[in-house]
């Protein structure tokens, strides 16, 4: 256990995963005890026995068509939903750039948003204090992060959340489909922020579309295909792969 | 359980921010702020000062003083119940999209009740100078009755806030058992005056003891029964253990249930 906690960052063992899917969710007393004899749900099995080792250090990529399981399987990881069957073990701190600016309270200044979103991540008021020039100074949003963050727009709330996320200092990060935060300026340092964070021997998984991108990004390209590993290897050989399907 | 603990120590300062949430977002935008939460609890004092003394015979003497000692405590104990059961659906939102321990959101209502109801003490101190009864070095006690009643509220909502989840009639449900346990618990008269089967029967209800515990520290200034609240704690902990269990179990399923 200990050699396997020093040289991997995420395992997946037989992990299955399905959804109900209700016609008429029942959600009162009254619905369940009514309906009780009614066919309820369907079984919706997004993924089937996927089996995966991610080491420390990898930036891996997940590519694969709309439904193929990529976010569900992401979503495990980060332990917001859990596996039907199977296990999903994690090995260090995690942070997950799923959905940026959850636990934004529209109320609160720039400023005091860091300090809760930070707090999501599961850092301590030293910490933050630590990271709190670093963050401001990432966002670039300079005098008015000191407003209320309903005042601002699309594009400051996505820069003030992306970069909390990315300076909480994890040993992994997930990152759903980002890569598109903000002007092409922020994006561009967004990127190189990534590859700075991959030199420096942080684990990162990556779902997105730019293909692009992940190119330049990732060493190691994992497939999924319905629900199932269509292909796992180096990027530019599994992107060969999938665009000859599906391109 | 070790690794309870530690999650909770790691994600401390979330903790810390969400009592304060829960402290000042809860009256934010109304006039009086946080004094609401020492209004309400006077007014229904008030009222029930009027109306029982015509109710019952013999009221204790010094009854107002008496009532408020029964009623801030029972505040915190409802507020905690009634807000701690619909908390996971309030926070649907970052349930869904962010991995947090869930637990600190349970913990952190009882808490935050548990603060505005160390503040809302000052208002039990005054009535207690004013009526002449005064206070005692009993008031070290007190820990020990916060504690129980702590870990009692905590293990119910541990459940109520899970299944609440699943079947949203629970909160309604509760509400009503709050309605109830507020009859069976010797907040508006004292427990002697029933014959001593029902009072036999009325301590099944932990929260008598709770309530009989802060009227000894406050009003009656003595010891209060230690071997009895002992036994509260001790099976308020284990109803926590189970409950908490319950929870963990539960809790899979709340972001595709929320």
């Amino acid at each position: 256990m200990s050699k396997k906690e020093k040289e991997l960052a995420i395992t997946i063992e037989n992990v299955k995963k399905s959804f109900k899917l209700f016609y008429d969710k029942p959600s009162t007393l009254k619905e369940r005890l009514v309906f009780w004899n009614k066919k309820k749900s369907d079984e919706h099995t997004v993924l089937k026995n996927i089996n995966l080792e991610i080491k420390k250090g990898e930036t891996v990529a997940l590519i694969g068509t709309n439904g193929s399981g990529k976010s569900t399987l992401l979503k495990m990881m980060t332990k917001i939903i859990y596996p039907t069957k199977g296990k999903i073990q994690t090995y260090g701190k995690l942070t997950s750039l799923l959905e940026l600016g959850a636990g934004f309270h529209q109320d609160f200044t720039g400023r005091e948003n860091i300090y809760f979103n930070a707090a999501i991540f599961g850092l301590t008021k030293k910490e933050i204090d630590l990271r709190l020039n670093e963050i401001i100074e990432f966002s670039e949003l300079g005098e008015f992060i000191d407003s209320p963050v309903r005042t601002y727009s699309s594009g400051m709330y996505m820069r003030l959340a992306f970069s909390v996320a990315i300076n909480v200092d994890a040993d992994i990060l997930l990152i759903d489909e980002i890569l598109t935060v903000g002007d092409q300026h922020f994006q561009d340092k967004c990127f190189e922020k990534l590859k700075e964070l991959k030199n420096s021997n942080k684990t990162i998984v990556i779902v997105s579309h730019s293909l692009e991108a992940i190119k330049i990004l990732c060493d190691r390209a994992i497939w999924l295909f319905n629900g199932e590993l269509k292909m796992d290897g180096k990027t530019e050989k599994v992107i060969d792969e999938y665009l000859k399907v599906c391109g | 359980m070790q690794s309870f603990f530690k999650e909770l120590y790691n994600y401390r300062e979330l903790l810390k921010t969400t009592v304060k949430k829960e402290i000042r977002g809860k009256y934010k935008g109304s006039f009086l702020g946080i004094l609401w939460s020492f209004v309400n609890p006077l007014l229904m004092t008030l009222i029930y000062a009027i109306v029982f003394p015509f109710l019952l015979r013999n009221t204790t003497p010094h009854y107002v003083t008496y009532l408020i000692i029964g009623i801030l405590p029972w505040n915190w104990f409802t507020t905690v119940i009634s807000q701690g059961t619909s908390t996971f659906l309030a926070n649907a939102g970052i349930i869904k999209k962010v991995y947090f321990p869930r637990e600190i959101l349970p913990i952190s209502v009882v808490t935050s009740g548990l603060i505005n109801f160390l503040i809302s003490c000052i208002i039990i101190i005054i009535f207690l100078i004013c009526s002449g009864i005064g206070f005692s070095i009993n008031i070290l006690f007190l820990p020990l009755i916060l504690f129980a009643q702590f870990i009692i509220s905590l293990a119910i909502i541990f459940v109520t806030s899970s299944i609440n989840v699943y079947i949203r009639d629970a909160e309604y449900i509760i509400n009503f058992f709050i309605q109830m346990l507020f009859y069976a618990t010797p907040i508006l008269y004292s427990l002697d005056m029933f014959p001593n089967y029902i009072q036999n029967l009325l301590l099944l209800n932990p929260l008598v003891t709770i309530i009989n515990g802060y009227r000894n520290i406050f009003y009656y200034q003595t010891i209060p029964p230690i071997k009895s609240s002992l036994i509260i704690i001790g099976v308020g902990l284990i109803a926590l253990y189970i409950s908490y269990k319950i929870f963990k179990k539960l809790e899979k399923g709340f972001a595709e249930e929320l």
